[in-house]
């Protein structure tokens, strides 16, 4: 199948949403090994509320699922057109 | 426009292309109609239970505070009269694996009843599309509307729709943050304005994700994003109970009268009225086979039984069965499948349950004092540092002491006999091991350090460290 047929919002979705699930479990087991405030204690972050720490991580983990997703996706395209 | 017929030798999955194509084919807006049955009242009631127990558990106390509360903030779960710490990982992961394997289960044995029945985007989508069905009037009424220019009566309804759903949506968020953080005082810094960032930024995105999902995503969260409904296939069997459609007893398809004998022109019983294409919500024909997008919600079954009823057929035309009993072969429902899924989950909820009843309820963590390896006493004997942290993770408050093992002659010197710690609470202290250089058999021996409370030997635990010395050379 033509990869030029999958509409750019479904393609979207598929980046998104596998890094989303991925993002959520890394986090929910890097936090449970690793205390926020222990981890920060030494670092200008030191007064962040857990919470927040949490969500930042989390979204940084996002960020990084995804930015591997987009490159799977990326150079899954055919490298010439065939013919 | 009859594309939507099938001929009864057609093969009864779709193949490879057509499935490709109909995944990434642009979405025409579905409007699923509305069904009574025998099995929209179990999905109803499904819904009713499943949003009670969801909007509700958050407000039930237990010994003065939340029953469930999964309290991020402090790193403690606390479910009924059990406290969790973040050392009880291995609960949480044995929970996914019951989890898991109950769907591995419960797919091999009747498809998809999750999907149907309990998944939360079914039971929100439900939701939401009782509210749209309520303000926009049936299916026809809607596609009507949606066709028809935009008008004062349009908007209204639109808009009061679309505020309905943002409000339900906003209280889910809310109610997901409340498992999170106290419910109630959530409540009261909700209404005055005065959540912490986080809070507020988690109410927004989960209620967000509601209404996104339950208002506009609908099926196509199950058909394209849903990694259960790619997997549950190697599930499948020919045992599994399915959503099937029975072609040998409905084909050659047809319009008729009532009254007529079809049988003698003929037809089979599908009078081909396609009731059960519209009230899918994943927009399929069930007439053309197991398709993936089946969610198994059963509402073409109870579509089709009542148009059999108003023919005066017998009802089942489409039903519950088993590839093996629509092909005529005698179905089992235990299978060496089904057993093996069941014993397993029968195991690991044994091993969960046995070990939170035995669950012993203090932590203890040895971290070795890393600015000196070892140092030497004047009495010539090696002496560690180490670093204890002791978590009591009892609801009452205790009194500990430590001992220690592991090299002979070894002693222990603390800085208090006992330790108390509180209910809950963590307690550092440190703690200086002892030995003589010639009991060391080698540069890095083991040692234990056994801490017990002291009113309850049953409440203790053991961790391993190391003891680093000079080494057997001398
Ligand atoms: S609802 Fe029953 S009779 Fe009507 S088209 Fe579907 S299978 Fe045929
Ligand atoms: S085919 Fe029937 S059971 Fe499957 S999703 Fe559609 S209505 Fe539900």
């Amino acid at each position: 199948m033509n990869e030029a047929e999958i509409p750019a919002s479904q393609r979207i979705i598929g980046i998104l949403w596998p890094s989303f699930l991925t993002a959520a479990a890394a986090t929910v087991v890097f936090f449970a090994l690793f205390d926020p405030v222990e981890l920060l204690a030494y670092t200008d972050f030191a007064d962040s509320s857990r919470v927040g720490v949490y969500t930042v991580g989390f979204f940084l983990f996002w960020l990084l699922t995804t930015t591997s997703s987009t490159l799977t996706s990326y150079f899954q395209r055919p490298t010439r057109t065939p013919g | 426009m009859s594309q939507t017929t099938v001929n009864s030798d057609s093969p009864p999955a779709r193949g490879d292309n057509a499935l490709e194509q109909s995944l990434y084919a642009k979405r025409e807006r579905i409007y699923p109609r509305e069904v009574h049955g025998l099995f929209a009242r179990l999905r109803l009631t499904g819904v009713a239970a499943l949003m009670g127990i969801f909007y509700f558990t958050p407000w039930i106390t237990w010994d003065a505070r939340q029953a469930i509360l999964f309290d991020l903030p402090a790193r403690k779960f606390y479910i009924f009269g059990i406290t969790f710490w973040p050392q009880d990982f291995i609960y949480l992961a044995l929970l996914l694996i019951v989890a898991a394997l109950s769907l591995f289960f419960f797919t091999a044995l009747a498809g998809r009843l999750w999907c149907g029945y309990a998944c939360p985007q079914t039971v929100w989508t439900e939701v939401f599309l009782w509210i749209e069905r309520k303000l926009e009037g049936d299916r026809s009424q809607q596609m009507k509307l949606d066709k028809a220019p935009w008008s004062g009566r349009k908007l209204a309804v639109k808009g009061g729709k679309h505020a309905i759903w943002i409000v339900l949506a906003a209280w889910t968020g809310y109610t997901f943050v409340g498992y999170f953080t106290p419910i109630r005082e959530l409540g009261q810094s909700v209404l005055s304005l005065a959540t912490g960032p986080w809070e507020t930024f988690w109410i927004i995105f989960y209620g967000f994700a509601t209404y996104g999902n339950a208002g506009w995503l609908r099926e196509q969260v199950c058909i394209y994003m849903c990694p259960y409904a790619r997997f549950q296939s190697a599930m499948f069997d020919k045992n599994t109970l399915i959503i099937s459609y029975d072609a040998a007893r409905g084909d050659p398809r047809g319009a008729r009268k009532r009254s007529t004998d079809y049988k003698s022109k003929g037809l089979g019983d599908c009078v081909d009225c396609k009731i059960c294409v519209q009230v899918c919500p994943t927009g399929i024909d069930i007439r053309n086979g197991l398709q993936y997008e089946c969610i198994g919600c059963a509402a073409c079954v109870d579509a089709c039984d009542d148009v059999m009823e108003k023919m005066g057929y017998p009802k089942g035309l489409v039903r519950y069965t088993t590839e093996n009993a629509i092909e005529g072969r005698p179905a089992r429902v235990l299978r060496p499948r089904v057993l093996v899924y069941a014993c397993m989950l029968l195991a690991v909820i044994g091993t969960v349950v046995g070990s939170i009843v035995t669950r012993i309820p203090v932590g203890l963590d040895v971290i070795r004092d890393r600015n000196s390896l070892y140092r030497e006493t004047q009495d010539g004997l090696v002496e560690n540092v180490y670093l204890l942290k002791l978590i009591n993770m009892d609801d009452v408050d205790h009194v500990y002491r430590l001992t220690a093992s592991g090299i002979p002659g070894l002693q222990l010197k603390l800085d208090r006999r006992e330790v108390l710690a509180p209910a809950g609470a963590v307690v550092e202290f440190s703690a200086r091991l002892q030995a003589d250089p010639y009991d060391l058999g080698s540069q890095s021996t083991e040692v234990r350090f056994t801490l017990a409370a002291v009113a309850d030997e049953a409440i203790t635990t053991t961790e391993q460290a190391r003891f680093i010395g000079p080494g057997s050379g001398r």
